[in-house]
């Protein structure tokens, strides 16, 4: 497996503007979820990545987790961000294999963003869990960039 | 691109965001947890696009040599529509590889007919011209979104139409041309690492379980009727171990069937 960072992305997340609007059937809160995401990995399309026109939306109690599988390609590089409608709130993602055993990822976390970077050497599933940390119900929104 | 801890922690702490390793993960997932793990449409199954992405990384694909006759647009039955509204926005991410503007405005017509017949127009029709003008010049990368925002347009049309249930054949049609594309490619340009980009065990699982909660209704259609045999056999040849590199006769095999999967799905 490779890892990688690219500084820029940082910087860039800094920089940019808000979100798209969502569907009407969104909450406030998924929205706001939804802009935080997009606030960090908009910053990803700018090193090339290109966004996967589709997310996971939905509200961690304490204590709990989300894991969802996911289907990559070696060769590829994906970075998988998300975000949450508190910025009170302080939230992970991280990346297992097919197995269930953590990966070694370039991680990020930015209170109520976070991320996590990776290009796997083989294809087929792999599962990613995201988790608030600090106990703090939260509306989440997860998606994926990928090269 | 590797870059160290220390540069990373560096850049972080001049922009002021604080950042570190993820230690509160659990280093192991329980069997319960990948049992229970979600899997949804427009996250857990990859774009057609993501597997032409990876395969333009082992070699240089000659896209227009996977193109096909064009298929016919008048079909009948809803389950095959939807199969083939699938196939057609695979056809057009590979016509978008091969750069290749009019093969994507002759793409782009075909679904908005095809999406016609199923009521959807509205917004994809909107999609439909957004795609020739990003042909027309040359936008290749925006293209790349159109098409996948169209496939969601398509599917989000199916919501609100009451049709849920064909956006999985829409799904599943989108695959299998995707992969008989790549895997004739592969079959022709062979290498071992070409060809490990087939393993794809859990899409075909996700896929064939959703064709098994479709209404019975849907289920009674002929074509659907006879695919889960055949999704079967074609995951039986993606499912190979991780380690294991498939032959060029198996991707043949892979191709064959997909192809003759295709040809059942494109018959009037």
């Amino acid at each position: 497996m490779k890892l990688f960072f690219p500084s820029a992305i940082l910087i860039a997340a800094l920089a940019l503007g808000p979100a798209a609007a969502r569907a009407d059937t969104d909450t406030d809160a998924e929205v706001a979820a939804h802009r935080a995401v997009l606030d960090l990995a908009g910053a990803f399309t700018n090193d090339g990545f290109k966004l996967r026109d589709g997310d996971h939306t939905g509200t961690l109690k304490p204590g709990e987790a989300l894991v969802i599988q996911v289907n990559l390609y070696a060769g590829n590089q994906y970075w998988f961000s998300v975000g949450t409608s508190d910025p009170k709130t302080m939230v992970s993602v991280q990346l297992y294999d097919e197995t269930g055993k953590l990966l070694k990822t370039d991680p990020y976390t930015n209170a109520n963003r976070a991320a996590t970077g990776f290009a796997p050497d083989a294809s087929g599933p792999y599962y990613v869990r995201v988790a608030d940390t600090l106990g703090t119900p939260a509306t989440y929104c997860l998606l994926y960039s990928y090269k | 691109m590797i870059v160290s801890r220390r540069i990373l922690i560096g850049v972080l702490a001049l922009t002021g965001i604080h950042a570190w390793a993820a230690d509160e993960a659990v280093s192991q997932l329980s069997p319960a947890d990948l049992a229970q793990a979600v899997k949804q449409d427009n996250f857990s199954v990859p774009t057609p696009g993501e597997l032409l992405a990876a395969l333009n990384k082992v070699g240089k694909p000659n896209w227009q040599a996977q193109y096909r006759a064009p298929i016919p647009t008048a079909y009948t039955s809803r389950p095959q529509i939807a199969l083939n509204l699938g196939g057609l926005i695979a056809d057009g991410y590979i016509a978008v590889e091969a750069e290749d503007s009019q093969q994507v405005k002759n793409i782009g017509k075909d679904i908005l007919t095809l999406a016609k017949t199923l009521g959807i127009n509205q917004n994809v029709l909107r999609r439909g011209k957004s795609i020739e003008d990003f042909a027309e010049n040359n936008e290749w990368s925006t293209l790349k979104e159109e098409l996948e925002a169209t496939q969601n347009e398509v599917k989000l049309a199916m919501d609100e139409q009451h049709d849920e249930e064909l956006t999985t054949l829409v799904t599943l049609g989108g695959w299998i041309r995707g992969t008989e594309a790549v895997s004739g490619w592969i079959a022709n340009n062979y290498s071992g690492p070409a060809a490990k980009l087939l393993r794809q065990p859990a899409i075909i699982e996700l896929l064939r379980s959703k064709l098994a909660t479709l209404p019975p209704k849907t289920q009674e259609d002929e074509l659907v009727k006879g695919l889960d045999p055949r999704l079967k056999s074609l995951q039986d040849m993606v499912s190979f171990p991780p380690g294991q590199t498939p032959s060029q006769a198996d991707v043949k095999k892979l191709n064959d069937a997909a192809a003759d999967l295709i040809s059942s799905i494109t018959k009037r």
